[in-house]
Order: C-alpha cells, then structure tokens, then sequence
C-alpha cells in the first residue's frame, strides 16, 4: 500500500521531454595550429553528482491499541509541532450501500455533521470553528473517516466534540431533508464534470452494478431521491460502533495519552456493528464492448481504461505496483511519455492499481484533444501490447523499484497524512508493520515475477474502455478500430419532479 | 496604511563584489508562538543570486525550491500565458542535463513534492528528496538556470504548447464554470493590465509563441540575480554553501531585471455579465472586487471577512443562503492575494430551479449587513484561531506547494524578508471587528464590482432536474 504520486493539478506541471535535442550549434572552428583546447569550467557539469551514502529509511511509526468495548485507537507520534490530528475511522463504506439504496453510506456520514447531542448544525459547526476548524468527512468503498486537525491544545476539545458527533448524531428530519436535497443537487452538478461521468461508467463496466464497487459512493440521483431518515438511521445502526470504528490520532499524543482519552470519550460506547465482509472478487472477463457517455461539443474526450486488479496483501501486489509504476505510475512511465511528451495529445496520462480491501481497479486514463480520440486510444493499447513486445527492462525496473522506497519517508511529513494512512491502515484491516512489508515487497519483487505479472493484469484483451466526449467525435475515430462494438450510455437524469 | 507593500521593484542591484552576508537567527515570536519560529539564514552570491537556508532535521530529506520573481504579472501584450508555457520549456533538458532527464531521474531517487508553478507574480521549481540527493537537485536547478538555451529547439516548444493548450482544455474549456472565470477576470482587469484573463493565457496567444520569445523571456528574467533559491530540510550548512556555490556561484550574472510598472485599475459602475454556460449544470453567480494587495493590513482584514462569510455551515453566507433559504448549493468567499491588486470574490452555485439572480440578492443582503454592523468579537476570534493554525500546519512540509520553503519564499518575494512571520501574524492580530466593517463599506461596493451570471444553456436529461424543486 502506498500513495500514488499525482502529478496533474492546475497550472502545476511536470515534464520532461521525450524528443533528441536539435544539435547544439558548434563555436567556430579553431585555428590550424593545433593549441591546446581551452579548459570548459563547467566541465564539472557533465556528470550527475555522486550521491552520498542513503539515509535511513525512516518508515512512518503506527501504533495500536483496543478498548475493552473493542474500539479500536491508532497512533502515531510526531512532537516536532503542537498540532495533533483526530478523527475517528468507520468500516463501512460506500460499499455497503444497499441495493438501489446507493448513496446511503455518503449521506449518512454526512449527517452526523448535521449536529449532535441536541446542538443544531450551526451550534456544532460554531464549536468546531471555536477551535479554529471545520471538521471534514470523507466516504470510500471501503470506509469512512471525520477528522479535524487542530493545535495540540484544542485536541481534548475536539475530541469531545467528534465523540458527540459519533455517538449522538441528531439525525434530525429537517436537516436529513436539506442533506438529500444537496446531494441531489450535488449530483446534478457533477453531471457537468467529465471525470464524473467517466468515473460512473467505468466502475459500471468494471464491476457491474449488482458489484458493491460497482458505483460511486455519491450514488446516483435515482437512488439517492429513494433515500429516507429511516435508512439513514439503519445503516448507522448497524454500521458504526466501537468494534466497526477507530480512533485515529497522530501528531503531538502519545499512545497512552490517545487511550487515555479514548476511555475519557469512548470507553462507554456500547454497540454491535461489525466490520462487513470483503467484496466477492469480480471476473476479469474479455471486453466485448466500448462504452462511451455523449458530451456533445465538449473540447476533450476522456479516455479510461482498467479492468479489476488486486486486492491488498495479495500476492502479486507489489509486483504489480512495480508494473504499473513503470507503465503509467510515474511522470516519466511508458504511457505519460508516450501520450505527453512525444506526441503532445494531453496534459497527461497515468495508471494505478487501486489495491482495496477487495479487489479494485486497475486503471490507465487521460483526457485528449478530441481530434485524435482515436489515435490516443490506439497508444493506449500499443503501450498495453508494448509490455509484452518490449519487457520491462533491469533499468526500469530499478527506478521504479528505487524510486517508491526512498520516496516513503517524505510521504509522511504531515500529521493528517498520517492520519489519513492511518484510517487506511484501519479499512484495510492490515498490520501496524504495513510499511516495512512494502520496502520488502518492493525489494524482493523479481524481474521475472514483475514482468509475469505485467503481462497478466496489463494485456489488452481484458481491458475495459470508457469514453466521454462529443458522440460523432467518437463514432468517427474508435468507430473503425474494432475494438468491441459502441455503446452509448446517457447521463443519469435526475429524478422527475414527483 | 502603516505596513506599505513592498514589492520586487526596486532596480537592478548590479554585481556586488562579494557576498552579502545576513546570519540571523530566527526573531522571537510573542508567547505561545514559538513553534512558528523558522530559524534561516539569507545571503547573496556575487551574480545576485539570493540564497535562504532553514534546518528541519525531522526526516531525512531536504527541499530544494526555486522562486523566479516573474508571472504572468511581466509578460508583453499579445503573449499571454508565456510564463508559464516557459516553466514547461525549463524541463525539456539544458546543456548538460538530457532532455528527458530532469523529471525521471528526480523520481527514481524517491523525490516527492516535485512541481514547478507559475502565478501572475512569481515562478517557482521545486523537489524534496533524501538528504544524500542535495547536490543533484542543485545540479539539475543549477543546469537549468544557466544552459537552458543551449538544449532549446523548436519541436519541444511545439509540443510544450500542445501540452499546454492540452492543460488550458482540462482547466478551462472542459471544466464546469471554466470559461466564465475567465470571464470576470478579463473585466475585472481591462487589457493591457498583465492579470487580464487567466495564467494560462489564450490558445491564439500560446499559439504564437516562438523560440525568439523563449530565449529572450529566459535572458531578461532568469538570470540569477531574478531569483532565489532556498534549501530547507535535513542538511549539513557548511556542505550546502559549498555546493550551492559550486552549482550556482558560477553562473555568470547579470543586472536585476526591473519590473514593470502598472496603472491599478479602479471600477466606478457595477459591471454585469450573463454567460451562457456550456459545461456547468446549475446556474452560478460571481461577485468580484478589486483589493489592496499582498500583505497589505487590508488583506489581512479581507480574509478575516472572507473567513466569516463563506468558512463552515455557521458562516454567514452559507448559512443564510444554503441552511436557511435553501437557494444554493455551495458558497465561496476568498480574497485573492496579489502583487497587485488583490481580489475579493464571492461566488455561489445554485440549487436545481434557483435563479443566479436569486443568489445574487441574497448574497448582497448578507454584504449589507457587515457593511452597516460588520463582524463579531467571536467571528474574528474563530478567524484567527484558524489562520494560526494553517499557519502552522503549513510548517509541516519542508517543500511542496506552501511547505516551509515556499513560506520563507513567499514573504521574501513579496516584502523583501523572508522572516516576515511576525509581521503577518501581527496583521491578523491588529484588525478589529470595526475594520472588518470599514473594510465591507469602504471596498465591496456595489458600484465597484464585477458580476457574472453564469447561465447553463444545456437542453436534455439534465434540464429535467430544473423543474425538481
């Protein structure tokens, strides 16, 4: 498990360029006479720099303990700065969504903000900003996690305040009513975001909606207009309690001090949700078909293509992760250098493999001129037949595998970050020793294992392909590729007006 | 105003014989503040170049971060969004670096927080890697300040500008509200005025760029006395004059490029437009004004406002307009700090069936309001608790986008001392509920502003949900 480095946001750029240099003009030639050639005081330039010895590999330090009420309290100390992160991790997740119920894990996470222990949500946002913050929450397949982070001397304050909005949620009909309307609206809005609409028909192709990734956590507008108080209080009824949540802390707070305040806070919670089962694992199954989500006009068309991968502490996990750095993870891998920098068809292109608690998606994309939707497309798939055609190389393979370990310890200079790892490590269900598995899994992974596994999940045959852009645009360029036949799939429209 | 901004204007500094030496030690902070003390030292090489260096041995990696105090603020008319389009130009390769070397070779290291950024006023390149790469992050940034034009040709401009426009297609074309931003800024700062329209400039513009631009843009204002390098994180002082002296102390120099001066633009008539929206799905309204700039007292009273409007459920506009009323979907309020001129912008999304103009009335009652009582005592305590703690968080990281090093950068840039800390706090601890209130009266008037409706055009499955509410 690792974070993937992200490399497109706005007006941010990194680059590199793929082409020959032109030949660098040549100074005039010397006189006959044969003088010997004048020193270039630069010539130290011409080599890199030896590097000194490594430092330590300073891995990220977690800490774990359990409350007799089977809570569970996750630590990892950092006293540089008096800031301390707390948040509380739950483990279900969009996941556990209910069928045509999806939506409902999002909404009612995000209800529990709606106020607490009789405030009103204005009174509890007021007790928050007091300690100079407003708390987030964030939904995935596999969990949930509020938190806030604050100066270390607001930790106890903030900590009885998220233990309100846990353990007392107003659930109030008048707020639940004011939520479904914004996500409602939420969803309309998001209508209007290509990486939306991608998002929604990729894990529809990948997963299949009867699959629990097989929708975005947001749900869809018909589902969430299904939505009532009562599923919101079922599903926290069954979903959050001490043995199906965690209390994260991290920054200035020991392990002791964080089970100290967790008996304080917790240690009376009472309740009998459970962590849910594993998503089933998915079939792989050939593509028969490209779909693609009509945006006439639109400037780009978003290309994303994936399939299932792995699920974490699988076998094959950091063989893969070494594949898919090479192949699309990092800034200089096959697809971004190919897409980017030689051919100029896109801000960029990437692949991950989003390694979940059961076995998620493996995914390449990029948004591309529409003029050359298809010649795009075509890279994408040579690259994919590349992995076989031209194995991952010693080279390549050592930077990828160099690059990941000595980049964990600047992974995690900030308390939140660490926080958020930490609510991962807890979603995830795996050991306080994730880290040092990594380094070691990244260092044992063969070349020979590395390249079986490459041409496994990364072969083009298996491949789903989703696209949203303007429908004649698309018609026209994948049309004649003969990659399964086109299937249109619409926007979901909103609910009509009852 | 007490505190005048002082900018980059000051001319050229010419070559000083030898390096200036400031050691200093990091100023004491009022009580309870002391973890927000950043301990540098700031010295200047012989060719001009200004060096900032800040210990932080908490993991074993170093940052090294490069500001070019050049934006899109200094670019000649008809060639908008080049500063940027020439950041992309500063990794295709140098002299002594291969082209397609500076970002690979970062990676497989194990760098993180590895970027460059162009606003409209600065520049700035930067990585954090483990404590045994320095020298190589500084043979990289050192190549690139001083031999970019001997690697430079013509088929990696042409496919930097497609990239670019690339970039201007996911950032504006394609994102919802894209285009209308663009919008009220070209209003809100009339052509020629170097902030007209956004950092990544026009397609026609990016265009037209050539090679000739390129050197020229790069001999007039990244030379080294244009620019400041800081190195913050887990490194040995002594090692890291050396080799910055080494790497950088050679680069030959060159005089301190003078900044253009600029008329400020004033607005006497509201100034309304209606787009027609083709990407975004509801109906969005945004208010700008035009503010004192950059760590001005002013600024530091707008974003106390702009904390008490738009920060949290309780704020007041998303309070009146999302809680109460039941007319948006969303509200911002944030002023947008500037070498300039700042900018002080509202901006609301409506729900399904809510007019733009809707919002826009109930945004101006909520304006009134602070403009005849302004904020409380606890709004401006709540503000300041916030601001402290970002400010600290923003400690964390050595590098990366806000990291310790850009800190340092930042206030460098824009007053001149890299320890300027105490001052900004100071701001923040200096307004009053009262200025807030002035603050409201004196700049967001009515009269002064810009105003866009942004109206989606779009027919099909999505019209239907207007009819929802």
């Amino acid at each position: 498990m690792r974070r993937l480095f992200i490399a497109l946001s706005v007006l941010a750029l990194a680059a590199g360029c793929k082409t020959a240099p032109e030949p660098v003009p040549e100074a005039p030639k010397p006189p006959e006479t044969p003088a010997p050639p004048p020193e270039d005081p630069n010539a130290f330039r011409q080599q890199p720099p030896k590097p000194g010895e490594p430092p330590e590999l300073v891995l990220p330090r977690f800490e774990q303990a359990k409350l007799d009420n089977g809570l569970t309290v996750l630590v990892s100390t950092r006293k540089e700065l008096p800031l301390v992160y707390t948040g509380v991790a739950f483990a279900s997740g969009g996941s556990q969504d209910p069928k045509g119920k999806w939506g409902l894990a999002d909404v009612t996470y995000k209800m529990l903000l709606e106020g607490a222990a009789g405030k009103d949500t204005t009174a509890l946002d007021q007790a928050f900003q007091d300690l100079g913050v407003s708390p987030a929450v964030s939904v995935n397949p596999d969990g949930a996690f509020i938190g806030a982070r604050v100066l270390k001397r607001h930790a106890d304050a903030a900590l009885a305040l998220l233990s309100d909005v846990v353990r007392k949620p107003n659930l109030a009909q008048k707020d639940f009513d004011r939520r479904k309307k914004l996500q409602l609206a939420e969803l309309v809005r998001a209508m209007g975001s290509p990486g939306f609409l991608a998002q929604q028909a990729y894990l529809d192709a990948v997963f299949g909606a009867e699959h629990p990734y097989g929708h975005p956590v947001s749900g869809l507008p018909a589902t969430v207009d299904t939505l009532t108080l009562q599923d919101v209080k079922s599903f926290y009824g069954k979903s959050v309690g001490p043995k199906a949540a965690a209390l994260v802390m991290t920054g200035d707070v020991t392990l002791d001090e964080a089970v100290g305040l967790a008996k304080k806070y917790f240690g009376d919670w009472k309740g009998n949700a459970l962590p849910p089962p594993v998503p089933p694992t998915p079939a792989a199954t050939p593509r028969q078909q490209v779909v693609f989500v009509p945006k006439p006009g639109l400037d780009q068309t978003m290309i994303v293509v994936g399939r299932p991968g792995i699920a974490v502490g699988h076998s094959d996990e950091y063989a893969l992760d070494l594949a898919t750095t090479v192949f699309g993870g990092f800034f200089g891998s096959r697809l971004n250098m190919n897409l980017r920098e030689d051919k100029g068809y896109s801000y960029g292109a990437g692949a991950s493999a989003d390694a979940r608690l059961g076995v998620g998606p493996l995914t390449a994309s990029s948004a591309v001129r529409k003029d050359v939707t298809g010649l795009a497309l075509n890279e994408f798939f040579g690259e994919m037949k590349g992995i076989q055609e031209r194995p991952i190389t010693e080279k390549e393979l050592a930077a990828a595998r160099e690059g990941l370990i000595r980049a964990i310890p600047g992974e995690f200079e900030s308390v939140e970050g660490l926080g958020s790892s930490a609510a991962s490590l807890f979603f995830l269900r795996r050991p306080m020793d994730e880290y040092a598995r990594t380094v070691t899994g990244l260092e044992k992974a063969t070349p020979a294992e590395v390249q079986r596994v490459a041409e496994a999940y990364l072969g083009p045959a298996a491949m789903q392909v989703v696209l949203v852009g303007d429908p004649a645009v698309i018609q026209e360029q994948v049309g004649p590729m003969n990659l399964g036949k086109l299937v249109a799939k619409e926007p979901v429209a909103p609910p009509a007006k009852k | 105003m007490k505190k005048a901004l002082i900018t980059a204007a000051v001319l050229a500094l010419g070559l000083p014989a030898f390096a200036q030496q400031q050691q200093q030690e990091a100023k004491p902070l009022v009580p309870g503040r002391e973890a927000l003390a950043i301990p540098y030292e700031k010295y200047t090489l012989p060719n001009g170049m200004e060096v900032l260096l800040a210990q932080d041995k908490k993991l074993p990696v170093v940052a090294v971060n490069v500001w070019y105090h050049v934006g899109a603020y200094h670019e000649q008319p008809g060639r908008t969004g080049f500063a940027h389009l020439f950041e992309h130009m500063m990794f295709q390769g140098s002299k002594h670096v291969p082209d397609d070397v500076h970002i690979a070779m970062l990676e497989q290291l194990g760098a993180n927080d590895l970027n460059g950024t162009t606003n409209f006023d600065r520049t700035n390149y930067f990585e954090t890697v483990p404590t045994n790469h320095l020298a190589t992050a500084l043979w990289l940034e050192s190549d690139r300040m001083g031999f970019l034009l001997d690697a430079l040709d013509e088929k990696k401009l042409r496919t930097q500008q497609e990239v670019v426009k690339n970039e201007r297609r996911q950032g504006v074309e394609t994102r919802p509200y894209g285009l209308a931003l663009e919008k009220l800024w070209k209003a809100l700062f009339p052509a020629p005025h170097p902030y007209h329209g956004k950092v990544i400039g026009s397609m026609e513009d990016l265009d037209a760029a050539n090679v000739e631009d390129v050197k020229g843009f790069f001999r007039k204002w990244y030379a080294p006395s244009n620019a400041t390098l800081a190195v913050v994180g887990d490194f040995d002082p002594k090692e890291a004059r050396a080799l910055i002296e080494k790497y950088f102390g050679t680069l030959p120099g060159g005089p301190k490029p003078e900044k253009p001066t600029v008329a400020p633009v004033k607005h006497t008539a509201e100034k309304v437009i209606r787009h027609d929206e083709t990407v975004g799905t509801l109906p969005q309204v945004m208010m700008a004004w035009l503010t004192p700039p950059y760590f001005s007292e002013e600024d530091a009273t707008a974003d106390v406002l702009a904390n008490a409007l738009g920060t949290g459920k309780s704020s007041r506009l998303y309070k009146r307009l999302v809680l109460e009323k039941g007319l948006a979907q969303s509200v911002i309020a944030a002023q947008q700090s500037l070498g300039a001129q700042s900018v002080f912008f509202i901006e609301a999304v409506a729900r399904p069936g809510v007019s733009s103009d809707a919002l826009a009335k109930e945004i101006d009652a909520v304006l009134e309001e602070v403009r005849r009582g302004g904020i409380t005592q606890q709004e401006l305590d709540r503000a300041r608790t916030r601001f402290e703690t970002q400010m600290l968080a923003g400690l964390q990281s050595v590098g990366g986008f806000g990291g310790k090093a850009d800190v340092l950068q930042s206030y460098n840039h824009y007053t001149g001392d890299p320890g300027y800390l105490d001052e900004d706090l100071g701001r923040y601890d200096s307004v009053t509920t009262e200025r807030v209130r002035d603050f409201a009266r004196d700049f967001l008037q009515s009269d002064a502003r810009v105003v866009l409706h942004a109206v989606p055009t779009q027919k099909g499955p999505i019209s239907a949900a207007k009819e929802t509410h």
